[in-house]
């Protein structure tokens, strides 16, 4: 076997009798940890962990969070249920039924809604497939916890309610 | 026969066929149409049809013209393709492309033809349009979207055609030009859904299946009608294990492209809330392995009276009579399940397979008949499917037995009345054969799953067989059975995509 390429420092598997010991490498390690441990408690400013949930990161302006539904002016859902953000989802996670609107210049409207956030996989395909921009993706919101699967299926109502819904 | 050449090759067809289908023979796909129907007169509106033929001045319509010995048609030139375009362009001038609450998308004319012949960029502004009535409820089971609608008159064909109610009609002109049922008249005859098949766009739309799921969504299976005697072919649309629609299937020697209004229901049935789902002992439900060990003990001397039924398949009926070779065998209730026929497609008689009962050599029996046969029965009774017990005379004296097995699919009088009852299958949930009143065997597709511990007639009946009889390994093994048995000279397992005819009177 040749080991000639492989970068500096490497072994072939045997250890020379300081390391077989251990010993000094322990302290090599610790010596790595106390720099910076040393480093952090005076310029607590650059570390990368970060006070959650008390500080929060900041994404960008695109990032797909949990969806909501957007309101005609009336309050009423904008979702015609023509079932294409369910057609197209690849995580199968949107289920619609449909029923007629009394008002027939609507026609068509959700009776329900619902998504499985379990499922969802944030890809964002509903919202591109939506020909009335009635599910966005726009919330920010990724904090989705829940003490039991069936509250991870998330109805019209949560979704549309501005309260549970989140703004951005 | 004429010689002609389509597209650069030749193709030999009969004198007066129609360009149109020389074409389509030709090309291996029909030409663009809207308004043409293989069961409907040629009414030559959409203009979508045109062709270049060589010495003509200008394009032709397809449909309307007659093959000619020695024409040469062009049908992907340049000059057609740009005429079907424009013509498109014109049907859709004034549609709302509201496809997203529109029923018919997935399965749309327009939406198809668009992609294969359109693909332009409208020149047309959604407020320049000429708006029209919306969701109007013009009958009992259709609602009509007048702005949808392209004027093939397809529907107002079949009125005047096929049912000749007339109750459809053009009404006014120009962009104005709307579909419509004459005044004080509903689209309410027996066969008013078919308008809502040949309709090519979402005009005309189901009032059952409204809304009821995307058309992409859903699977076919052939099946065959089983709401009466005439067997119409059909197409059963489901998904995820219901069955949405039931749509007519062409075959010409049945019901051409058609089926009735009621029959287009029987579908509801299937998911009827009192289907049986389980076996039931003495009304108690039990498992598969509970009832087969009471069945030993319910017909611990064999079967003396078996009554079948003109609902259940050809290869269940021949089963039955191997179940217990030495009984008394009855077809059920003579005159059962009768109702309005008219010459077009319904039948009087409303089971699927009567003509099947006869031919397996199952007399029918009329009330008081088959109430004596019950009472002199010294032995067990096996009914399979129907509902005898339906009639007082028959319940009476089924009342008390404690040795009546029923294999069905709902809980109905006889599932009720029978000690033993053991959960089958509804037409859409197995596959079989029918027998139609001209005497052609048609075969019927499993479409959707056995709801709750049902199981497939056949497999049902094969447990009840005495231990002299062997249960056959498949159903295609059974069909060849009974095929054997009854005599017949066709193969029941490879029937021709039209049925084939069991000999005797049609």
């Amino acid at each position: 076997m040749s080991f000639e390429g492989l970068p500096k420092g490497s072994t072939d598997g045997r250890r020379s009798p300081l390391e077989s010991i251990y010993l000094w490498e322990v302290v090599k390690g610790l010596a790595v940890t106390g720099r910076h441990l040393v480093h952090n408690i005076f310029h607590t400013g650059e570390m990368p962990t970060m006070q959650y949930p008390e500080e929060k990161r900041v994404y960008g302006e695109r990032f797909r969070g949990r969806h909501r539904l957007m309101q005609r002016e009336d309050g009423t859902p904008r979702c015609v249920a023509c079932q294409m953000c369910s057609t197209y989802c690849p995580a199968d996670c949107i289920h619609i039924t449909a029923a007629e609107h009394p008002d027939p210049a609507i026609e068509k409207y959700p009776a329900t809604f619902d998504i499985d956030l379990l499922r969802c996989v944030y890809c964002g395909l509903c919202e591109e497939a939506c020909p009335c921009d009635a599910i966005r993706l726009d919330t920010g919101i990724y904090e989705i916890a829940a003490d039991s699967r069936e509250k991870f299926v998330v109805d019209k109502e949560f979704l549309l309610n501005e309260r549970t819904r989140g703004t951005r | 026969m004429a010689k002609l050449t389509i597209d650069g090759g030749a193709i030999e067809v009969a004198d007066g066929t129609s360009l149109f289908d020389a074409c389509r023979l030709a090309r291996g796909e029909a030409l663009p149409h809207f308004c043409y129907h293989p069961d409907l007169s040629i009414a030559g509106v959409c203009r979508l049809c045109q062709v270049e033929v060589e010495g003509m001045p200008k394009l032709t319509i397809a449909c309307n013209t007659t093959v000619r010995d020695g024409m040469v048609v062009h049908t992907r030139s340049e000059k057609v393709r740009k005429a079907s375009q424009q013509i498109l362009e014109m049907h859709l001038i004034n549609h709302p492309v509201d496809c997203p609450i529109c029923d018919q998308a997935g399965e749309c004319g327009l939406q198809n033809q668009y992609m294969a012949y359109g693909l332009y960029d409208s020149q047309v502004a959604e407020s320049d349009k000429v708006n029209k009535a919306k969701a109007q409820v013009i009958g009992p089971h259709v609602i009509l979207d007048k702005e949808r609608c392209v004027l093939c008159s397809r529907c107002v064909r079949f009125c005047n055609e096929v049912t000749k109610t007339g109750e459809m009609g053009i009404f006014n002109r120009g962009d104005r030009a709307e579909i419509g049922t004459a005044p004080g008249r509903e689209l309410d005859n027996a066969y008013s859904v078919n308008t809502v098949d040949i309709c090519p766009v979402g005009a005309l739309t189901s009032r059952d299946f409204r809304f009821q799921k995307r058309v992409w969504m859903l699977k076919s299976a052939d099946g065959v009608c089983a709401g009466c005697a005439t067997g119409c072919n059909v197409r059963v649309d489901h998904e995820a294990g219901r069955v949405y629609r039931l749509k007519p299937r062409r075959n010409a020697q049945v019901n051409g492209s058609w089926m009735c209004d009621e029959g287009r229901l029987t579908y509801k049935d299937v998911h009827a809330d009192d289907r049986l789902v389980e076996p039931s002992w003495r009304g108690q439900a039990v498992t598969w392995a509970d009832a087969k060990a009471r069945l030993a003990e319910v017909a611990v001397g064999g079967f003396a009276l078996v009554v079948g039924s003109a609902h259940q398949s050809l290869e269940e009926l021949g089963l039955l009579k191997l179940v217990a070779p030495g009984a008394v065998f009855s077809g059920g209730l003579a005159g059962s399940d009768m109702g309005v026929g008219d010459d077009l497609l319904r039948s009087a008689d409303r089971t699927p397979n009567r003509r099947g009962l006869q031919l397996a050599g199952l007399p029918e029996h009329d009330a008081a008949a088959l109430a004596v046969l019950v009472r002199a029965a010294k032995g067990a009774i096996l009914v399979h499917g129907g509902d005898p017990a339906a009639a007082p005379e028959v319940a009476a004296a089924l009342a008390g037995r404690q040795d009546v097995v029923y294999v069905g699919t709902h809980r109905r009088a006889t599932a009720q009345a029978a000690t033993l009852a053991l959960p089958g299958a509804t037409w859409a949930e197995k596959a079989g054969i029918f027998v139609n009143r001209q005497g052609r065997a048609q075969a019927f597709a499993q479409a959707v799953a056995r709801p709750g511990q049902a199981r497939e007639d056949w497999r049902v009946l094969a447990e009840l067989l005495p231990a002299t009889a062997a249960a056959p390994a498949s159903l295609k093994a059974l069909r060849e059975a009974v095929r054997a048995q009854l005599g017949l000279g066709i193969d029941l397992d490879r029937l021709p995509a039209d049925g084939a005819l069991t000999g005797g009177e049609a």
